[in-house]
């Protein structure tokens, strides 16, 4: 944008300048030109009509005191018919030419300018005319002037374009470029503010510009669409919001009633109904509770208290929490834990990812299996894997794990009691962290999650800290992260 | 005891106050937020149970009404909103306790008794189950004089348990209590913790002190 404003307006100025010094130049060739020929009519109109009466010293006398050559940087020169020279100028004060020198007038016509080249500066104009007295004698008048002013003028002209131009140029490129920054400084700040809205913060709005015009518009009406999409994502979430709501007063009664059926005196096979209705309530809960989780979660509230975790902290201390899952099918639970490796998000919510991929790599994986669990620094990014060599998932399946209520294996997973959201939660919670979630699987091998969060540093931190994190790698996690001392002893042995 | 119950939902008041009744509670209802602070500034209640959403009257306003009144009767609020916010809202307008819809009677009962005995509460040292015997300053557990080690988990359910012996506590109330919340629903950790501690508690017993009851939860009970 800027080059080619500069380039256009070189162009103009270089096309500009040329043709000023190209007019300037005409234009005082003309004027010299002119003055010339009226200074040759004025002399002969004034002077020589009165030589006959006042004789040719008054001729000379009145030219020299009247047009005084040697002042006004003048040539003339009055022949007689003869050749002889009734007045010659003298050298003028700048020495531009030299009136010795001037050539001999040219033979014919009444009135002409010749070009001359004398001294030292060059080209000289003279003009010349004839001029007839009252006694009949034919008079040569000629006037001439050095190109020298002429000359330094336009040199005059060149010089200042040359080194003006640039400067010009350069001030008025270096202006539109600061005015056209500062026209362009509100697209900027709305594509960046546009970049940064999500699901999370329609809420949020555009700066507008009032400044009139297309960009303006443009913000007003970007803006107008983040309202649809607003307005459009609201309903959905309260829509859900409502849903759950609904749902659990009539589940409420029903465990209630259910439960109060099982106060009186039944029979033990009624009693397994009931709790076997009970059961299915439960579970309709805890869809229910998915459900509202997840439309929270994508409405963007209730993120919980953001705090600094330290992340291979909260891996290993959660992990031992299901330590006894892990130990009943006897898989390995392998540890690669890299220390002080910070993100920041809710305790809780984080926890909840963490349970839920490791509960499914336990479910999912065969007895005498493992399970490793690695968390490390990647630069600016903290990485978190979960692998298990579990049975896997299809390669049709692997797109659709994070769907809603999407079963890879619908019999096993029902039976076990899950909802088909957890995943769908892990993937909403990973999003509210701004987490990338990504999962790799080959079917009767195992499945690796993967999760990279923004890693957070701590303001004395210096960079270089970064790329050199503590690695503990071990089968047992470090000892300060463990909660009980009894079941982390069972697990090396 | 006497309790106000305040439920716009005629089946929910129905069931608890029948609940609550079996309980041996004297237990009033309202059915909507402008007689229910009627009731609780008039009487003097024992505890008071609030539904959030009402007619007339949110619950909101009731309780921050009530407060002005009577800014010590227990006030226990029914919530079918489980929101953070909403969490930290009702406890900061002067709630003692909250619980969110659904919920198992005896995580309703637990809370009431717990509210209602609130004040000096004796925790003896040492919980006896017939032969089962376990010590809360040493962490031992014994059973017919035969020391049981146990993990810290399980020391922490089997304490749980016995303390509110001959109660059947739900999956969501023990991984309350024992567990982190991110736990609940997701893993089937409890009966695991459960299998093992009844294999040190009950193995090798005639008599298996921990019972399942099938869609409520555990027990520790005595032979009836």
């Amino acid at each position: 944008m800027t080059l080619w404003h500069s380039v256009l307006l070189g162009t103009a100025l270089i096309v500009f300048g040329f043709s000023v010094y190209m007019g300037l130049g005409q234009y005082l060739s003309y004027s010299i030109h002119r003055t010339l020929a009226e200074e040759g009519r004025s002399i002969s109109e004034n002077v020589l009509v009165d030589r006959v009466r006042r004789g040719d010293d008054y001729v000379v006398r009145e030219t020299k005191e009247n047009y005084a050559p040697e002042i006004k940087g003048l040539f003339i020169r009055i022949t007689r018919p003869d050749g002889s020279v009734l007045y010659r100028s003298d050298a003028p004060r700048d020495g531009s030419f030299n009136p010795a020198q001037v050539g001999q007038p040219p033979s014919g016509g009444t009135e002409t300018f010749r070009a001359e080249t004398n001294g030292r500066s060059g080209k000289m104009l003279v003009h010349s005319m004839r001029y007839v007295t009252q006694d009949g004698q034919v008079l040569l008048v000629e006037t001439g002037t050095s190109y020298r002013a002429v000359q330094s003028t336009l040199h005059g002209l060149l010089l200042t374009l040359l080194v003006g131009m640039p400067i010009v140029v350069g001030i008025s490129v270096l202006g539109s470029y600061l005015m056209m920054r500062k026209a362009l400084r509100p697209v900027d700040d709305i594509t960046r503010r546009a970049e940064q809205i999500t699901s999370r913060n329609l809420s949020e709005r555009l700066p507008t510009i009032d400044t009139g015009d297309e960009i303006e518009r443009l913000s007003q009406s970007l803006n107008r669409m983040i309202g649809r999409l607003d307005d459009a994502f609201q309903h959905i979430n309260r829509f859900s919001a409502d849903v759950s709501h609904e749902l659990r007063t009539p589940l409420t009664i029903l465990r209630g009633e259910l439960e109060g059926i099982a106060q009186h005196r039944v029979q033990p096979e009624q009693m397994e109904m009931i709790g076997s209705a009970l059961e299915e309530t439960d579970r309709l809960t805890r869809i229910v509770d998915h459900l509202l989780e997840i439309s929270r979660l994508d409405a963007g509230e209730g993120s919980g208290e953001a705090k600094v975790l330290d992340l291979g902290e909260l891996v290993t201390s959660t992990a031992e929490q299901l330590h006894l899952l892990v130990d009943e099918k006897e898989i390995a639970l392998r540890y690669k834990i890299a220390l002080g490796v910070e993100v920041e998000g809710s305790e809780s919510q984080l926890q909840e990812v963490i349970v839920n991929l490791l509960d499914n790599a336990i479910k999912y994986t065969a007895p005498h299996g493992w399970i490793d669990l690695s968390v490390e620094a990647a630069g600016e990014f903290a990485v978190l894997e979960i692998a298990d060599s579990g049975t896997g998932i299809s390669a049709e399946a692997l797109p659709h794990v994070f769907e809603r209520f999407y079963r890879a294996d619908k019999a096993r997973s029902r039976a076990s009691g899950g909802t088909g959201l957890g995943l769908a939660i892990v993937k909403s919670i990973c999003t509210a962290h701004e987490a990338e979630i990504s999962v790799s699987s080959i079917k009767d091998t195992g499945t690796c999650f993967k999760i990279t969060f923004r890693r957070h540093f701590r303001s004395d931190e210096t960079r270089e800290r970064k790329s050199v994190p503590l690695v503990a790698e071990s089968r047992v996690p470090p000892s300060n992260a463990t909660s009980d001392p009894k079941i982390s002893a069972l697990e090396t042995s | 005891m006497r309790l106000l119950l305040i439920e716009d939902e005629a089946k929910v008041a129905g069931f608890v106050s029948r609940s609550l009744a079996a309980e041996r509670f004297a237990v009033d209802t309202a059915g909507d937020g402008r007689s229910g602070l009627e009731f609780a500034t008039t009487y003097q209640y024992d505890l008071v149970i609030l539904d959030l959403m009402l007619p007339e009257i949110e619950g909101k306003d009731v309780l921050r009404k009530l407060r002005k009144v009577n800014p010590n009767v227990p006030v226990i609020i029914l919530t079918a909103r489980d929101s953070l916010k909403d969490k930290v809202d009702i406890i900061e307008s002067g709630a003692d306790d909250y619980l969110t819809k659904p919920f198992a009677f005896a995580e309703l009962l637990v809370r009431v008794k717990a509210l209602l005995r609130r004040g000096p509460v004796s925790r003896a040292s040492t919980i006896r189950l017939e032969d089962l015997e376990l010590d809360r300053i040493s962490y031992q557990v014994k059973r017919s004089g035969l020391r049981i080690p146990l993990t810290a988990k399980e020391f922490a359910l089997l304490e749980y348990l016995m303390s509110n012996a001959g109660r059947v506590l739900s999956r969501t109330m023990i991984i309350e209590h024992v567990w982190d919340q991110s736990f609940d629903g997701i893993t089937n950790i409890v009966d695991v913790y459960v299998r093992h501690l009844r294999n040190k508690i009950d193995d090798g017993h005639e008599h298996k002190l921990i019972q399942t009851v099938r869609g409520f939860g555990y027990t520790i009970a005595e032979r009836n």
